[in-house]
Formats: C-alpha cells, sequence, structure tokens
C-alpha cells in the first residue's frame, strides 16, 4: 500500500522537475561519524606525484612507497619524492623487506629492486588468472595475494612459489578467500602470523606460514563497528603494538581494531573521503577504496585512490 | 521532414515564368494532383514514422543512470515497463547483498523488515557458504531502483534498470525520458533493443 501510495502521489502532483525521490537509498546518517570516536588528527598531506595510485608501503627507514600508474615512487615521508621505478605495466601493489629490498607487485609476477631502485630480479607468471593486490615480505619468504586466484602464495627468495596458503580446504579448516572486487592484502605480524583480510566474508583472518587457519574476527554490517558492503575490509596494516588499521570502501573509512579484533577507534571517518564516497555511487563501488600504511612512529598514512592524497594521520595526545 | 524532402520538387524554390496563362482547367488538375501527393506524402510520412517506431526503441544507459525514482512514477502504464536486470556474471553472489538488504537490517535473512525492495521482487536463494543467488520476479518489480542504488554504492554495480519491451508501449515521446535528470533514456535500434552491462575488467 505504502508503494501504491509513493507512486500515485507523485504522478498526482504532475511535476516535470526535480522531485523527491519516494524511493531514495538513505544512507546519510552512516556518512557521519561520532567526534567521540575519532582519536586521529590529519598532521599534513600531499598527492602522490603519478596518476592513479593505488598502494602504499612503508620500508625499515620510513620510506613511503606508492604504486601509481605504472610507476612505484618513493618519497620523504614529507612527501618529497626521492626516486621513481617505471614498469611495463600498472604497478599493484608493493612491499619492502627490513634490508631495504623491495617487492613490486604487477598483474600476475613480482619484481624485485635493491634499496637504490635497480631492478634485481623478475619472479615467474602466477598464472593467467593471476591478479596479485598484496605482498607481506618476511625474512627468508615473500606471501603474495592473488585475488584471481584467491589464495596466498608463498615464495622463497629466489622467486619460487613454495606453498599455496587458504585455497578452501574441509579437512584443513580452511573457509576459503570471497573475494568479490581486487581488494585482498596480506601482512605477516610480529607474531609470526600472516593477517588476511577475507572481504567476502568481512573478516580479517590469520594463518600461520604454514597455511593452518588459526582463526577469524569481524562482524558483517554497516554499523561504524563493523564491516560494511559487499567486500570489506578492502585493505590493512598493522601498528606497532599488533593493533590493525582497516580501510573500508563505499563508505570509506580507517578504524583501529586491537590485536584480537575489537573495535577501538576511528582515524578517519566518511566525511573525510567525500570524493571517494562520491565515485562509489555512479557506477560500482570498486571504483573507491582506501589503503593504508604506518611508520615506525606509529603515525598511520592513508591514501585515496580517488584523489591520490596521502594523509599523515597522529593520534591526539 | 520526410514528406518535404520527399517531395521536394513539387515544391522549386525558383519556378520558371510561364509566358502562357494558366487555364482554370490546368489549375485544377494540378490542384487535385497536389492535393493527391500531399495526401500520399502524409501517408508516406504515417508510414515512415511508423517504421522508424520499429527500428528505433527507447532504452535506459546504465552507466548514466542515477536511479532517482522517476521510473517507477511516470511510466505511462499502471506499473512501469523499467525493470531491474541481473548481470549474474557480474554479481559477486554476496551473503550481505547491499541490493537485496536494507542498510542496517536486523539479521540476513529473508524476513520482510530486512528487505530492501518495497515490493519484495528480489529473491534470494542459497547456493554455497557463503554465496546467495538473487533474481528479480518482474512482475512484482516497480522499477524503483532501490536495489540498483545498493547494489552500485557498495557492490560491483549488476543491478541495472531496463524498460522491457515486451511491455513498453513504445510512446513516441516517452513520458520518462521526458523526466529524466541525466538523459539516460535514449533511442536504440530494435535490433539491439538493450544496453547491458558486461563484466568489468579490474
Amino acid at each position: 500500500m505504502a508503494v501504491l501510495s509513493a507512486i500515485a502521489s507523485q504522478r498526482a502532483s504532475g511535476a516535470v522537475g526535480p522531485t523527491k525521490n519516494p524511493f531514495a537509498y538513505d544512507v546519510s546518517h552512516l556518512q557521519t561519524t561520532d567526534p567521540k570516536l575519532i582519536t586521529y588528527a590529519e598532521k599534513s598531506r600531499w598527492k602522490a606525484t603519478q596518476p592513479d595510485a593505488k598502494r602504499i608501503a612503508i620500508g625499515a627507514d620510513d620510506t613511503l612507497y606508492v604504486c601509481a600508474g605504472n610507476y612505484l615512487t618513493a618519497h620523504q615521508p614529507s612527501g618529497e619524492a626521492k626516486f621513481e621505478i617505471a614498469a611495463s605495466e600498472p604497478t599493484r601493489c608493493c612491499a619492502v623487506a627490513a634490508d631495504g629490498t623491495i617487492y613490486l607487485g604487477l598483474r600476475d609476477h613480482i619484481e624485485v629492486f635493491n634499496a637504490k631502485g635497480q631492478r634485481q630480479a623478475t619472479w615467474e607468471s602466477a598464472g593467467k588468472k593471476a591478479w596479485l593486490t598484496g605482498i607481506a615480505a618476511g625474512e627468508n619468504e615473500v606471501f603474495v595475494t592473488d585475488a584471481g586466484g584467491r589464495v596466498i602464495l608463498r615464495y622463497d627468495k629466489s622467486g619460487k612459489i613454495t606453498r599455496r596458503i587458504g585455497e578452501k580446504n574441509k579437512e584443513r579448516n580452511v573457509p576459503g578467500f570471497i573475494i568479490p572486487s581486487p581488494f585482498f592484502d596480506v601482512k605477516l605480524s610480529r607474531d609470526g602470523l600472516l593477517r588476511v583480510n577475507n572481504p567476502g566474508r568481512h573478516r580479517m583472518e590469520l594463518y600461520t606460514v604454514d597455511g593452518d587457519f588459526e582463526g577469524s574476527w569481524g562482524v558483517t554490517g554497516m554499523g561504524i563497528t563493523k564491516f560494511c558492503g559487499c567486500c570489506n575490509p578492502i585493505n590493512f596494516a598493522l601498528l606497532p603494538d599488533g593493533k590493525h588499521v582497516t580501510c573500508e570502501k563505499g563508505l570509506p573509512r580507517v578504524k583501529i581494531y586491537s590485536a584480537t579484533g575489537e573495535f577501538e577507534s576511528v582515524v578517519a571517518g566518511v566525511e573525510t573521503f567525500s570524493e571517494n564516497a562520491r565515485a562509489c555511487g555512479p557506477s560500482d563501488c570498486t571504483a573507491g577504496g582506501l589503503d593504508v600504511a604506518v611508520d615506525s612512529q606509529g603515525r598511520i598514512y592513508i591514501l585515496d585512490i580517488v584523489t591520490g592524497i596521502v594523509r599523515v594521520m597522529q593520534r591526539k595526545t | 521532414m520526410l514528406v518535404l524532402g520527399a517531395f521536394s520538387s513539387y515544391f522549386p524554390m525558383n519556378p520558371k515564368p510561364t509566358s502562357e496563362p494558366t487555364s482554370r482547367r490546368d489549375f485544377l488538375r494540378s490542384g487535385a494532383r497536389l492535393a493527391a501527393m500531399t495526401g500520399l506524402g502524409a501517408f508516406g510520412g504515417v508510414l515512415a514514422n511508423r517504421t522508424q517506431a520499429e527500428e528505433w526503441v527507447w532504452q535506459i544507459d546504465p552507466q548514466k543512470c542515477v536511479r532517482c525514482g522517476n521510473c517507477a512514477t511516470k511510466c505511462v502504464l499502471e506499473q512501469s515497463a523499467v525493470k531491474c536486470v541481473h548481470a549474474y556474471a557480474m554479481c559477486g553472489y554476496c551473503n550481505l547483498c547491499t541490493g537485496y538488504f536494507e542498510p542496517e537490517p536486523n539479521a540476513l535473512t529473508t524476513a520482510a523488515e530486512n528487505q530492501l525492495c518495497p515490493t519484495a521482487a528480489i529473491k534470494r536463494t542459497f547456493v554455497e557458504d557463503p554465496y546467495y543467488e538473487y533474481s528479480i520476479d518482474e512482475n512484482l518489480c516497480i522499477g524503483c531502483a532501490k536495489c540498483v542504488e545498493g547494489c552500485n554504492r557498495f557492490g560491483n554495480g549488476s543491478l541495472f534498470l531496463q524498460i522491457r519491451h515486451d511491455r513498453c508501449v513504445h510512446c513516441n515521446e516517452c513520458a520518462i525520458a521526458r523526466t529524466c535528470p541525466t538523459e539516460a533514456f535514449r533511442r536504440v535500434p530494435a535490433k539491439q533493443p538493450y544496453l547491458l552491462k558486461t563484466t568489468h575488467a579490474h
């Protein structure tokens, strides 16, 4: 009855110009954040030097690396560019090992550079369906998320795949990754476990480096404590104390969760990323998105992939 | 336009001056010929227009649609000819489908209070953990685009609106097109009457 009434009243009005949509999808109440929940403040911002920025990573010396277009650009924390690596195709993800070795992910393979940006190796393709989206560099291994294959690939330092982690396996109690859009990230925590987002299940999962599923956390929903939309969180970083910094798209927001997954606070809410939120609307939400990295002092760098702006966030005192 | 073009030779811009005056009989004869040709021309014009209506139909460009709700309320039909359609190849088969569920559902169940669609026109079917398939009941769909907005805003946009030509009465001047705020309505060849979404590249 309500539907018929809405249609009838619209027709009766006979209005030709813009009219109020009786079927509006209203999420406006979710686009503002309770100020009491926001524990970080923006200290500075700068824009990526190349267009189409996708991912960021931080080295041990706090050099910030930005994957944008066909380039990987190294920046000072202030944003000043240090050097640039040109690739033959769009750069998708990167990670920097403790010794400064840079692992750069292209669509289906990894390229390795030294700390000065000189090419050291090009690893073999991970397959035709491979779509590499995240890298974590350990002491002896490199872990790469393949959104196309829905698997974490464990490489040795020579570039050989030694294990496939996270493929659905009932006998090993591995639930499998659900990746509706190409956002699939991995980090190697100080406790030796892999943290990985499983966006289709709206949660974070923990794995041993040998592929044993250790647990998960995360709740589905639009509310600030939950993970919204079809597939979130999309990217994340780890704070020095083991807490998680998560990014969402659709409702672009960055939040802090404890090491065990309890919601703690907000770094930046939807209102901070208005262009990013708009970018999701017109065609599909994969057009938006954020990425984060944490430096040695616990400052959080947020990359807005729509505007290419990097925000440096510092905890409020 | 077509009539004038077809018979423009009967209306020369600079007719030759005739030396002899036109007789009454000639005048009537040419007048009758003109009237007959004008009538035929008008008939031809109607035919041409009808042919054109058969060859070109209205359709919604999903890339321009802003889900304003006009499709549900402005169509001349009691129940709009515009329906939600589903690009299954694009769909993520999500458990939390934002085209199906209210923004903050009580639970991810098919209970009416959790559903976004005002007419419950979307059917949710379990496939395997954690996948669900969503299909549109076009007899219930009113083309309001509420689900399309939810899917585009938080999903990958596999739900979108199209004019269903088995329902559309092919108005020459589409009542929805007149009010579409983004001119998403356009004429397309009747042989290819749908503007479908396809799988997108990441």
